[in-house]
């Protein structure tokens, strides 16, 4: 049988984006190390929980998700963390909207939502997550930061 | 665009599996002679352009709503409109360029089926909004404005 050239096209179309979807679920949400050893200024990250101005961490840990309006997967991991944050002691769980604040996803080179930042008890970023975090993953990285 | 009733997020997914098909066929159908693809690179538009100024009235959705819901269970949790709105957005864009496809330079028609294409299987069966994770590159590269 002779395969029509269009088909086959139209074939190799398929099988791209196939093998792009299966890289996409496979290389995101899964926690990377940051050695910049970076401390977060919350005096300039400037964010609300509830509605007073976040001034400290958490005592153990911190969970800093950078969202954004557009962001369609969001506010269900904004949901799971908000769940891990009630049931795990001395974590605290930080969400900034950056739709209006580029200049944050600038510095910290955040180019897709949510990305979720796992900081220590003093605020130093110790890994990222880009994409809609694996199951565990959080937990993982919790667990090496003695949070969990 | 001021209405915020949050929507079931399988209806844009639903939209998107549909826009796969005729947007695969639209690239497969102008290899053979760009003719073919034209009817195709028209219909995605009107369809985009639909789903950007009118969503409200737009096919997919009553076909969701009418065929498709009543045999679905309830959501898990229902989705800000907003994100698959920017989305459509985005493939209304590709959709323009395959307009220019037919009015101009055919070679864009299966360029812009690709695309369209692209997004629309990520979206359908990987549940992965291009559109949306381009958002905030396209805003830092200044490409789009709020």
């Amino acid at each position: 049988m002779e395969l029509n050239p269009a088909l086959l096209s139209g074939l190799i179309l398929l099988a791209l984006s196939l093998a792009a979807g299966i890289w996409l679920k496979f290389s995101t949400g899964r926690g990377k190390r940051v050695s910049t050893h970076e401390i977060i200024d919350l005096s300039k990250l400037k964010v609300k929980k509830g509605k007073s101005q976040v001034k400290t961490f958490g005592k153990k840990a911190t969970l800093l998700q950078f969202s954004t309006e557009y962001c369609g997967q969001c506010p269900g991991v904004r949901r799971q963390l908000l769940e891990l944050e009630e049931k795990t002691a001395g974590l605290l769980y930080l969400d900034v909207d950056i739709t209006d604040r580029l200049n944050l996803a600038a510095h910290f080179s955040v180019s897709q939502t949510p990305t979720v930042f796992v900081l220590d008890h003093r605020g130093e970023i110790k890994s990222r997550i880009s994409g809609i975090p694996r199951p565990g993953v959080i937990q993982s990285e919790l667990k090496k930061l003695g949070a969990l | 665009m001021s209405e915020l009733k949050r929507i079931d997020p399988r209806g844009p997914r639903f939209g998107a599996a549909i826009t796969s098909v005729i947007s695969l066929a639209g690239f497969i159908l102008s290899q053979e002679t760009w003719l073919y693809g034209a009817p195709i690179s028209i219909l995605l538009f009107v369809l985009f352009a639909w789903s950007v100024f009118y969503p409200a009235s737009h096919p997919y959705g009553f076909i969701f709503k009418k065929f498709v819901r009543p045999r679905l269970g309830d959501p898990k949790e229902l989705e800000d409109p907003r994100p698959p709105q920017f989305a459509q957005k985005v493939g209304f864009g590709f959709s323009i360029l395959g307009m220019v496809g037919v009015l101009i330079w055919p070679v864009l028609i299966p360029i812009s089926a690709a695309f369209i294409f692209f997004a629309a299987f990520l979206n359908a069966f990987f549940n992965f909004c291009l559109g949306c994770q381009m958002y905030l590159g396209l805003r830092r590269l200044g490409l789009i404005g709020k």
